[in-house]
């Protein structure tokens, strides 16, 4: 679905931002992109969305040129849920905003009320269709970024920090929408920094450091290169590290969420497979 | 920030006398060659103060809204002998010499004047110039800090107005369509972003000037605005030679 072939950006002002890039994103894949700040992932959204394009290499994305194509194009297949939602919203009610891109690829009447219909719906949001987004929580106001992006219904998503400065339970259900949404056959990237939703959602990680991919695998693999991690400020979920060492010492299986962790450790203690219906949660 | 040149050095209010001058100096002069040297000393002070380099961006943009504004102007003028025709024989796009003389003068004019502004920028303080204008010229405070404060966001809002441009192509939004109206429809997704988030902006700063005593009393300020000799004798020079000059120009 995506292929970069040695892709590097450098910006106008001559600050090289990626520096050959190369990776394969199957389609039906959830893969997270993580990173210091200033590492270089919104850039290289950027250039998955057409808005940039790579200064060298190539960038394919569902067999498309990235470069050759144009933007409003491109956009038909990946959606870009931009880091701060304040920079796409403008129009007065929910409904109009989710109506926006779609018409912009050219539907009118009963396919543009099912598309709007149906993002609301992806998002939760169809009680707020005609309210003004501007009266909504930080979060709900990302829910509807969200939403005028699946409108256009884009085989990928991109997704910019879709949690950033949210509560735990905001992120949680964003995440929990993205998740659905890949079920469904999205191709999903997404930027975060917040490792606990990473292990729980995403089937891969990327990570970048200073404008070069350092690792890309699986999430028990790259969780296991701390060493690497550490290079980019990043740390495992607290869940990996706890269980590292008994994992080294043959006591636990690999985990990577609390709940996995919990499950193995009843497991180990019990001995049996179904323990945890036998212990008090 | 320390003093780099004698630019920084000077009093804001000098520099802006000496805008002023160029000013007055870019009506009176009619010719495109006058205007051309106007325009380059005003490059030449740039290079003096070592920010020649920091205002080329600024440069270049005013450099294509003159060569815009002769593009729209240059086939309106008809009078005078014909340079060249853009569709020969059929007299549609007709280029005079008095047409392009009008239209460098004016071009050049334009340049001249404007430059002089990010020089000034790029060589002052906000807050020296916010000093000055209080102290000197008795402007209240506030709106001295209203004024500067303006200036001060206009890079903010044009790397905001980035963001949205790429937001909204995401979206769809076509912003390159040569279909005039399509296009002058494109501008209210941008637009209106910027403005809402400027308002949030604003909100945000005045609530945070509030928690932190603004408008509580009178104001003192840690340095004060002074002229010095180098200012007198800049002011001195800006007034004989714009006197020359306009006596010059106007004989
Ligand atoms: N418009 C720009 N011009 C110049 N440099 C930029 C621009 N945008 C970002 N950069 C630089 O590129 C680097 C990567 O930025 P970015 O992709 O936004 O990082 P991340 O999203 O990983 O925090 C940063 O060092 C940043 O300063
Ligand atoms: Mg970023």
């Amino acid at each position: 679905m995506i292929r970069a072939e040695a892709i590097e950006f450098t910006y106008p002002n001559g600050f090289r931002a990626l520096q050959g890039l190369d990776f394969h994103i199957k389609a039906g894949e959830f893969v997270a992109l993580i990173g210091e700040n200033g590492a270089g992932k919104t850039t290289l959204l950027k250039l998955l969305g057409g808005l940039l394009k790579p200064t060298a290499g190539r960038l394919l994305v569902g067999g498309l040129d990235t470069a050759r194509v144009r933007a409003v194009e491109l956009a038909r297949r990946v959606g870009f849920l931009f880091q701060n939602p304040d920079h796409q919203l403008f129009l007065p009610t929910v409904r109009e905003e989710l109506a926006f891109g779609p018409k912009n690829l050219g539907l009118k009447g009963q396919a543009l009320e099912e598309r709007v219909a149906e993002a609301a719906a992806a998002v939760g949001l169809t009680p707020y269709l005609e309210v003004n987004p501007r009266q909504l929580s930080k979060g709900q106001r990302q829910r509807v970024a969200l939403a005028s992006i699946l409108a256009m219904e884009p085989e990928v998503l991109v997704l910019d920090e879709p949690t950033t400065g949210q509560d735990y339970r905001e992120a949680l259900e964003i995440m929990t929408i993205v998740q659905k949404l890949h079920r469904q056959g999205h191709t999903v990237l997404c930027v975060t920094h917040d490792m606990e939703m990473v292990a729980r959602f995403a089937d891969r990680a990327l990570v970048l450091g200073a404008g070069e991919l350092l690792l890309d695998g699986p999430l028990a693999t790259v969780f296991a290169r701390e060493d690497i991690l550490a290079a980019t400020g990043l740390l495992p979920p607290q869940a990996v590290q706890l269980a590292r060492p008994y994992w080294e010492a043959g006591l636990l299986p690999g985990v990577l969420t609390v709940e996995e962790l919990y499950e193995a450790i009843i497991t180990a203690l019990r001995g049996e497979k179904d323990a945890r219906q036998v212990l008090p949660a | 920030m320390p003093a780099r040149s004698f630019l920084h050095e000077l009093n804001p209010l000098t520099k802006i006398a000496w805008s002023l001058a160029v000013i007055t100096v870019a009506f009176v002069f009619q010719q495109p060659l006058p205007l051309l040297g106007l325009w380059a000393s005003v490059l030449a002070v740039a290079l003096a103060g070592k920010v020649l380099k920091e205002i080329l961006p600024a440069i270049r943009g005013l450099l294509i809204f003159a060569a815009i504004f002769i593009l729209f102007q240059i086939f309106l003028i008809q009078e005078g002998n014909t340079v060249f025709t853009l569709l020969p024989g059929s007299g549609f796009g007709r280029v005079t010499d008095v047409g392009l003389t009008a239209c460098t003068m004016l071009a050049l004019r334009m340049l001249a004047m404007t430059s002089t502004i990010p020089v000034l920028l790029a060589t002052t303080p906000p807050k020296d110039m916010i000093v000055a204008f209080v102290e000197k010229l008795r402007v209240p405070y506030v709106y001295a800090l209203m004024l500067v404060t303006s200036l001060r966001f206009i890079p903010t809002l044009q790397e905001e107005l980035g963001l949205i441009i790429q937001a909204q192509r995401a979206r769809a939004c076509d912003l390159e369509s040569r279909n005039i109206f399509r296009r002058l429809r494109a501008i209210v997704p941008l637009a209106l972003p910027l403005l809402l988030m400027s308002v949030q902006r604003a909100r945000t700063m005045a609530i945070s000037m509030e928690t932190r005593g603004f408008g509580a009393g009178p104001r003192t300020s840690l340095r004060t605005s002074t002229f010095q000799t180098l200012d007198l004798g800049v002011i001195a020079g800006c007034l004989f030679l714009t006197a020359a000059l306009v006596i010059i120009a106007l004989r």
